[in-house]
């Protein structure tokens, strides 16, 4: 806890890491920053259950030294940490003043309620979803309720408080940031390398601040028009030119501490692609100041692609890290009326009635985008189906159908995702090999890898697998299931998916009792609801990684152990 | 000495002509009830002569979740895609109780093909569409009756394409990908793991089906 406040933070890659010698600023004392004496006395019985549960605990939370920095117009203020079950979690007491909640009236154990204005957050001990303004939202890890003081993990301050919070909440755990309010904080990507006898250190500014860069005696200022800067800074090895990269938080600048040889610099900036800005700054030794590179980019052949792996590409082939948009594909339509019930139910309009409802459920309760692969009674091929979900961007697909069998006692959901056998054999990778050369707007061409249809869906199998066991456990808790539960089939509307997708039976038409509960409003309603905590719960694990056993492990381990993190210890 | 030749050369001919007997009387009059098992279908038809073969065809199980193999008596021709007709000619027709078949009534064989590459077209008319219940269950077990029947009974057979009236189809009711070969499919002839399926087995004994 000896870092407190400390505006002017050392970064380097942490080899050799030193102390700063601008550490000007008296730490305040912990409670320092809460205004209401209400807060500051949760915030100590926090600390003393930290301790207590660093020497007591049975399996042991330890005090974390990392603390979360809050900016706001207002200032900044620091929102201590805890480390419990190898998650990083913070005290929900300590988010209270910061936030403006206010605690419910609900007291039964093992639930917390909190308001903020009229919006109502319902926590469940040990239930990774947390219910905030009638939406869900999933949790990395269940909130914790320790002798009466409930932590929950921080990812419950960049998911749930902006649920409730009439201003934007933004939180880069990366760095260690709370964004609160209408605050400019520019994500600033660097790389540092040598260029032959130079070097170059690389800033992707996103999103573009224009940066004003000063030289003063051993240092350049990077300064930026903003409330703080939130520094990435990766493989950076001091060298004779650049000794150390240091984070101003307050004057939102970058100071490059120059090395001995350093004799002069320049810097080019261009905007990149999504909104960002390119900022390069060469640095020259003294001995060499006669060839500045202000010619013809130097920039080594093999650094290019390097390079460009830090920006997204048009055909990018990379795996989506959440879930942003989904995909719902009606089951049949128009003149392929699909199965008909005994009683003359209709396949198609089952699958359209659910469609609907689930649309509205995702767009309402999860705010993720829909795609419909047809949203009345029309005829849609199956390709035709997984174009438009392609089309638009979705990262995931579900199908919904109504199942049919020859005797009449079947019943139950089934879940199906794609079957690889008999697509595997496709000649070629999944991209055409070498990709293809198109021209693009404003001149010049680009080379695009184009995935051939017959094998969109092969890279996604297993996030499909684990889609479609998702999907499966939530319906098994609300509807009745078949004894195939999940299952493999080379289903033609999953072929040429490019995402994650599954179909779903939900129930056999076919059987008098299945046909009456299918048409039920109820009966959609659980379907819904199901489908609904596995869209939660598959984004959840989309944006862990997909962790192999533990369902909440990874997210906090720096994939990069170089990477700095913020703050310092 | 030759007395004794001559005595060998004897038993030696009688021994040919007892072996013979058997070889070519014997063992046909032995064996008749071969000839009276009457396989289903008329592709069998004792009549002409030819021997048999026995081959398992598909159909749904008691409770509507998975395909049975049922063993039945068949004519055997030497020629696989004359076997083939054979195979799947039985496999359209109607089942005797209690088997259910996954294939709409109607359904009849325009044309089946073998090619080199161990990939078998089976041209099926335009019944299996119309008369189609519908369904992913009910069209896989439909689909993978006829794979599995080629597939598991004519060993130069590893993957069968189906084509409706003679042209090729992106599913028969919206849901299998009949757009290439589809390989056996073992799945779904197994149990699926469960407590609450009825106890017995739902294969049919295949003396019934005799």
């Amino acid at each position: 806890m000896t870092a407190w406040s400390h505006p002017l933070r050392p970064v380097d890659s942490g080899v050799g890491r030193t102390e700063s010698p601008w550490r000007d600023t008296a730490p305040p004392a912990p409670g320092a920053a809460a205004p209401a004496a209400r807060a500051g006395r949760a915030r100590w019985i926090g600390w003393a259950l930290c301790i207590l549960l660093a020497t007591a605990a049975p399996g042991g939370g330890q005090p974390d030294p990392e603390r979360l920095t809050v900016i706001s117009r207002d200032g900044r203020r620091f929102l201590p940490t805890v480390t419990i079950g190898g998650r990083t979690m913070v005290a929900v007491a300590d988010l209270m003043a910061p936030f403006g909640l206010r605690p419910g009236d609900d007291r039964r154990p093992g639930r917390l309620t909190l308001l903020r204005g009229t919006a109502v957050m319902v926590l469940t001990a040990n239930d990774g979803i947390v219910s905030a303004a009638g939406r869900l939202e999933s949790l990395s890890t269940p909130p914790v309720e320790r002798r009466g003081i409930w932590y929950v993990p921080i990812d419950f301050i960049g998911r749930a408080l902006p649920l409730v919070s009439d201003r934007p909440v933004e939180l880069r755990s990366r760095s260690g940031l709370v964004l609160l309010g209408d605050v400019r904080v520019p994500q600033v990507a660097a790389r540092y390398r040598r260029t032959g006898p130079g070097s170059r250190l690389r800033l992707m500014v996103t999103p573009a601040f224009e940066p004003r860069i000063e030289r003063a005696a051993d240092r350049l200022f990077v300064t930026f028009e903003a409330d703080a800067v939130d520094l990435v800074l990766r493989d950076f090895f001091a060298d004779d030119l650049l000794r150390r990269v240091l984070v101003d938080d307050r004057r939102a600048r970058l100071e490059l501490e120059l090395g001995d040889a350093f004799g002069s610099y320049t810097a080019t900036r261009a905007p990149a692609l999504a909104g960002s800005l390119d900022v390069e700054i060469d640095l020259t030794p003294a001995a060499a100041r006669a060839a500045p590179p202000a010619a013809p980019d130097p920039r080594p052949a093999g650094g290019a692609e390097e390079e460009g792996a830090e920006l997204p590409t048009l055909a990018d082939l990379t795996l989506p890290s959440t879930i942003r948009a989904i995909a719902i594909d009606p089951g049949h339509g128009g003149t392929d009326a699909g199965t008909r019930g005994p009683e003359g139910t209709l396949e198609k309009d089952v699958t359209l009635g659910i469609a609907r409802r689930l649309q509205a459920a995702v767009q309402r309760r999860l705010g993720l985008r829909v795609v419909l692969t047809r949203s009345g009674d029309t005829t849609v091929s199956l390709d035709e189906r997984a174009a438009i979900a392609n089309n638009n961007r979705a990262d995931l697909f579900i199908s919904l159908h109504a199942n049919a069998s020859m005797r009449e006692t079947a019943s139950g959901a089934e879940v199906f995702y794609l079957s690889p056998t008999e697509y595997d054999q496709e000649p070629g990778d999944v991209r055409t090999g070498g990709g293809e050369r198109i021209p693009v707007v404003g001149g010049g061409t680009r080379i695009l890898d184009i995935v051939r249809w017959e094998r969109a869906q092969l890279r996604f199998v297993d996030r499909s697998a684990r889609w479609a066991q998702t999907v499966a456990e939530e319906l098994r808790d609300r509807l009745p299931m078949s004894p195939r539960g999940v299952q493999q089939a080379p289903l033609r509307v999953l072929v040429g998916a490019n995402m994650p997708a599954a179909l779903v039976e939900i129930g056999f038409i076919s059987n008098p009792d299945q046909e009456v509960q299918l048409v039920s409003p109820a009966f959609q309603d659980a379907v819904v609801e199901g489908l609904l905590r596995s869209i939660v719960r598959f984004r959840e694990l989309v944006e862990q990684g997909f962790p192999a056993d533990d369902p909440f492990g990874e997210d906090d381990a720096p994939d990069d152990p170089e990477e700095i993190r913020r703050p310092v210890p | 000495m030759s007395r004794r030749t001559w005595t060998g050369k004897i038993a030696f001919g009688a021994a040919a002509l007892a072996a013979a007997w058997v070889l070519f009387v014997g063992l046909p009059r032995w064996y008749p009830a071969e000839e009276s098992a009457a396989p289903i279908g008329a592709a069998a038809d004792p009549s002409t002569g030819g021997t048999l073969t026995v081959a398992t065809l598909f159909y749904v199980s008691d409770d509507g979740m998975r395909l049975v193999g049922s063993p039945l008596r068949l004519a055997r021709r030497a020629n696989p895609t004359a076997q083939a007709r054979v195979i799947l000619e039985a496999q359209l027709a109607d089942p005797p109780d209690p088997l259910l078949s996954p294939i709409p009534p109607g359904t009849a064989l325009r044309a089946v093909y073998l090619a080199e590459d161990g990939e078998a077209f089976v041209d099926l008319s335009e019944e299996i569409v119309l008369g189609h219940s519908g369904g992913s269950r009910e069209e896989l077990f439909t689909v993978y009756s006829i794979v599995n029947a080629l597939t598991m009974n004519i060993a130069s057979v590893d993957a069968v394409q189906i084509l409706v009236d003679g042209v090729e189809v992106d599913t028969l009711v919206g849901h299998v990908d009949l757009q290439r070969p589809l390989k056996q499919n073992i799945d779904l002839l197994e149990a699926p793991d469960t407590d609450w399926m009825p106890a017995e087995d739902a294969s049919p004994d295949p003396d019934r089906s005799s």
